[in-house]
């Protein structure tokens, strides 16, 4: 009966939470629907509604453009004291931030307000693999590198391309010029590729994989986190395998500039009231995220140090001058 | 008969009185949504989401009313094309080839009805076909790398040269413009930027709806502001709408036909909806011979992209559900949406979530029965825009491209660079250079770059590497008949007409 | 025959210009075997050659509209241009009822006509945008609200 009165009064609900938009805080997913942003903006949006800590449904944008260069250009230069505003971002944003893809563009012309989750990286490789281990991947490449093409969701250079460089670069290979990577359109299509034999590993995040390891087509050689990630007990950390690399891909906000310390507190705030929510907690494990949780100022000095060290690495391999 | 007791299930979660209305409210909306140049089912599903949260809808009540306007979407998507040369969205571009000669004939109201029920035959027995073969068909991804996708591409571009031209080389140059274009923006492989000049807008590249209002609609405005309105569909006098039952008897090998084709281009990840129409017009068209009148107006003209591209939108869900890889732009909003409502659509879905898939498919089919059913009312609503004069009509088309485009990016670099694409599609459209292998070359044109250098990465370069599998070698073959054969074909048919001449 | 060859010129050089564009693009220090620059120079060099044919074979002229019909064509393109970079700062409904009004009358030549069809067409889509769609379109100048 409820549902069937909801229906009815479909089109003045409609109306009503549209008009209502003016008040509400805004969300700028950087992309287009369907990806980690969208999902940020979509689920802290919903949780900070459900759990009351904002009055109207948050309203969500999709600009995407420039891999998050657009909004986030849009929010320095024309938005840059707007109270309501906030922008979903993640480890990408800080790597393009860090290697200049932003035309020119710096991590200082907004405030990092806080990650509540973190999607662990992870090294995978088909269930009928030679590679029992991360050290049985890594003798490969030094061995012969052109007999180990490793597939990944980023373009060459960006997060998932790091993470092998950094892994392999740890493991003791230096001539990380000749490690076949190939850049995919995402996750699960450079699972794809390796379960089909056309690419020996893929690296990619743990929520990418999750579906795969269940269905057993693939198996999980190392996770990058510092400790094994609760509920996949069984996949070692590189860390414990003798390769000391820890890569995340946390999942946070942005806010404008200019806004005053107090709208960046509550935004930080409310931000922490949903880490500590249930619903956040069940979205975690729905999709494969790891707690992981700074705000505040916290977390702004945390971005400014991963910027600083990406920025360190990818001059080192030469992704830029 | 585990099939139909699944279905039940599905039907369980997704059949009430409630839903049903929401079904009827979310195609009807749809269709509108769809029918607006520059909106498609991508915007539809992306304006819609927040308004299922605002409603309180449960999982499955926002599933049915989200799948119901992405079918309703992709079904309004053909009104534009067939009424007004406009496709509503990329994949209902092929259906403008027939569909706008068969309205300047005054029978938009048949093409509307023929394309209704193909498009209804198509996304029906995709879905059909989803049920019984997606956990085998997923397994098709795993055979297609970066080699065989290469061929599949050039299998597409090499039937272009057909398409709507009689000048081989306009048909290559409209090509190029495309793939030209396609390259403008990061480069995917490098991250590096590629002929964006500085420019930021230029960096994600030159978005194809942009390039299809342009192309298409601004184009439109120009001819009618040069002819006033004569020489076009609008004001011809219309006959009556009724069933043209013996088109669409004539056109059901046709219809499916060019199911099968759009398909199995759907479960193709790399592939997609527009390229499922395209195939299935470019097969039936080779079929049809050079008599069999495509591209003047043909039923089956219609009948075949329309086929094509629903199956393909239902073929996409293949990989869509049981990878997490969508197969089409269209496929990634629903994917959007069943992660919204917390679902990861991955190879466990099938046996974990058993209740949300053979609900979604559950909803697929009720989608597709109401707006069947609303098919024939709603053509005779659709028709009168024909009636509206072009003085209104037009300038409206423009304001509605411009809004649309807007709300993609809310900058004016795009509303520029939609006119300049307007400019653009007049002049070549005057001098006979065919618009859609642009729009072809745009859409396909990374993806196909791409498969070749990751071909070429994994082989370190080495050419041979592009046929080394039977498939490679098979689309490859079928590439050069599909060029070659043409050729053959026309001096061969030529003589028997000189005969009866 | 004179159009297609004046296509067919332009298209080879703007084909030539292309591929010196793509000689030009950035090649990242951990490129692949094919590179950023091979397929864009692949493009340019099947657009010219196609252009080349268009030279030397060229289709018959196509009808060209008269000076004036080009002219009121001109005036729209300025029209659009003008309306894209209107929108944002004078907001949906007066720039919309002006743009609309002149593309009307160029296709219908009603004055009277034009300037209803203007008005009702700003305000009309501003409603199916705003309340039916959800769009976010701002009405008026952000000056109108002080």
């Amino acid at each position: 009966m409820s549902t069937t009165l909801r229906t009815l009064g479909l089109g003045t609900v409609f109306v009503v939470g549209l008009t209502g938009a003016a008040t509400a805080a805004e969300c700028i997913a950087p992309a287009n629907p369907g990806g980690g942003w969208d999902f940020t903006c979509r689920q802290i949006g919903k949780i900070m509604y459900d759990i009351g800590v904002v009055d109207n449904p948050v309203q969500v944008t999709n600009m995407a453009g420039g891999g998050g260069g657009l909004a986030y250009g849009h929010v320095v230069n024309e938005r840059p004291d707007d109270e309501d505003l906030f922008v979903a971002a993640s480890q990408a944003t800080a790597t393009r931030l860090a290697q200049n893809a932003y035309g020119g563009l710096t991590a200082d012309q907004v405030r990092f307000v806080g990650a509540i989750g973190a999607d662990p990286g992870v090294i995978v490789v088909a269930a009928d693999s030679e590679f029992q281990s991360l050290n049985d991947l890594v003798d490969a490449v030094k061995a012969d590198p052109k007999a180990v093409a490793f597939g990944g969701g980023s373009a060459v250079g960006g997060f998932d391309h790091l993470k092998v460089l950094q892994v392999l670069r740890a493991g003791g290979f230096d001539d990380i010029r000749s490690v076949k990577y190939i850049g995919l359109d995402g996750g699960a299509d450079a699972i794809t590729q390796t379960v089909g034999g056309f690419t020996q590993a893929m690296t990619g995040d743990m929520s990418e994989i999750v579906g795969f390891l269940k269905s057993g087509e693939v198996r999980a050689v190392a996770v990058l986190t510092e400790e094994r990630v609760p509920g996949f007990e069984d996949i070692p950390t590189a860390r414990e395998q003798g390769i000391d690399v820890v890569a995340v891909n946390w999942r946070g906000l942005y806010v404008p500039k200019n806004i005053s310390d107090e709208a960046f507190q509550t935004w930080a705030d409310k931000l922490q009231k949903v880490a500590d929510s249930d619903d956040w907690k069940e979205a975690m494990v729905a999709n494969g995220l790891a707690p992981f949780t700074k705000v505040g100022n916290d977390f702004q000095q945390w971005v400014d140090g991963v910027v600083a060290s990406t920025e360190e690495l990818s001059r080192e391999i030469g992704v830029i001058q | 008969m585990e099939l139909f007791s699944n279905l039940a299930v599905g039907f369980s979660v997704a059949l009430t009185p409630a839903t049903l209305m929401l079904a009827v409210f979310g195609c009807f909306l749809g269709t509108m949504i769809g029918s607006l140049p520059g909106l498609g089912p991508s915007n539809g599903v992306a304006i819609l989401i927040p308004l299922t949260f605002s409603l309180g809808l449960d999982a499955t009540s926002a599933l049915v009313l989200m799948t119901a306007v992405y079918y309703g979407a992709m079904y309004g998507g053909r009104i534009s094309s067939i009424l007004l040369n406009i496709p509503g969205d990329e994949p209902a571009l092929m259906t403008t080839l027939d569909g706008y000669p068969m309205a300047k004939q005054g029978r938009a109201g048949d093409a509307l009805v023929i394309s209704g029920v193909a498009s209804f035959v198509g996304a029906f027995l995709a879905t059909i076909g989803l049920m019984l073969l997606a956990p085998i068909l997923a397994r098709v991804a795993f055979l297609f790398g970066p080699a065989e996708y290469f061929a599949l591409y050039i299998l597409a571009f090499s039937t272009l040269g057909g398409v709507a031209s009689n000048n081989q080389a306009k048909a290559v140059l409209a090509s190029c413009i495309g793939l030209g274009i396609a390259m403008i923006g990061l480069d995917n492989s490098s991250g590096l930027p590629r002929f964006t000049y500085g420019n930021l807008h230029l960096m994600d590249g030159v978005d194809f709806l942009v390039a299809i209002v342009g192309l298409f609609a601004v184009a439109e405005v120009f001819f009618f502001i040069e002819s006033h309105g004569k020489k076009s569909s609008i004001g011809v006098k219309l006959e009556k709408v009724t069933v043209p039952v013996r088109d669409i008897v004539a056109s059901t090998w046709t219809m499916l036909r060019s199911t099968g084709v759009g398909f199995v281009a759907g479960v193709l990840p790399g592939a997609g909806a527009s390229l499922g129409s395209f195939l299935a017009y470019m097969s039936e068209k080779s079929i049809a011979g050079p008599n069999g009148g495509f591209g003047t107006g043909s039923p089956k003209g219609v009948a075949a992209p329309e086929a094509g591209n629903n199956a393909a939108a239902g073929g996409a869900l293949v990989p869509m559900l049981t990878l997490g890889v969508p197969g089409s732009g269209t496929t990634a909003v629903l994917l959007a949406l069943l992660l919204t409502l917390n679902i990861t659509p991955g190879p466990t879905l099938f046996t974990e979530r058993p209740e949300v898939v053979w609900g979604l498919i559950a909803s697929l089919l009720i989608a597709n029965f109401v707006l069947l059913a609303m098919n024939v009312p709603m053509v005779k609503i659709f028709v009168r825009v024909l009636q509206v004069p072009p003085g209104i009509l037009l300038p409206g088309v423009t304001m509605i491209s411009f809004v649309g485009i807007f709300s993609l990016s809310g900058s004016y670099f795009d509303l520029l660079l939609m006119v300049a694409f307007g400019v653009l599609g007049y002049v070549l459209r005057k001098m006979d250079v065919p618009t859609v292998p642009i729009i072809l070359g745009i859409l396909l044109g990374n993806a196909m770059e791409d498969a070749l250098r990751r071909a070429m990465v994994l082989s370190d370069g080495d050419p041979l590497f592009l046929l080394s599998s039977p498939i490679a070698v098979g689309l490859w073959v079928a590439a050069i008949a599909g060029f070659v054969a043409p050729m053959f074909l026309r001096q061969f048919i030529r003589k028997p007409q000189a005969v009866t001449d | 025959m004179r159009s297609d060859r004046v296509l067919g010129l332009v298209v080879i050089l703007v084909a030539l210009a292309y591929i010196a564009s793509a000689t030009q693009i950035q090649v990242s220090f951990l490129s692949d075997p094919v590179g950023p620059k091979t397929f864009p120079i692949l493009i340019g060099a099947a657009a010219a050659l196609a252009g080349g044919v268009m030279v030397f074979r060229p289709d018959e002229e196509p009808d060209w509209p008269a000076l004036a019909t080009l002219g009121a064509l001109g005036i729209s393109v300025a029209v659009m241009v003008v309306y894209a970079y209107s929108l944002k700062p004078f907001g949906f409904l007066i720039p919309t009822t002006i743009t609309a009004g002149i593309l009307s009358y160029q296709i219908s030549q009603r004055p009277l006509f034009s300037v209803i069809t203007g008005i009702g067409l700003s305000i009309g889509l501003f409603f199916i945008f705003r309340f039916a769609l959800g769009l976010g379109l701002v009405p008026f100048p952000k000056a109108f609200y002080g």
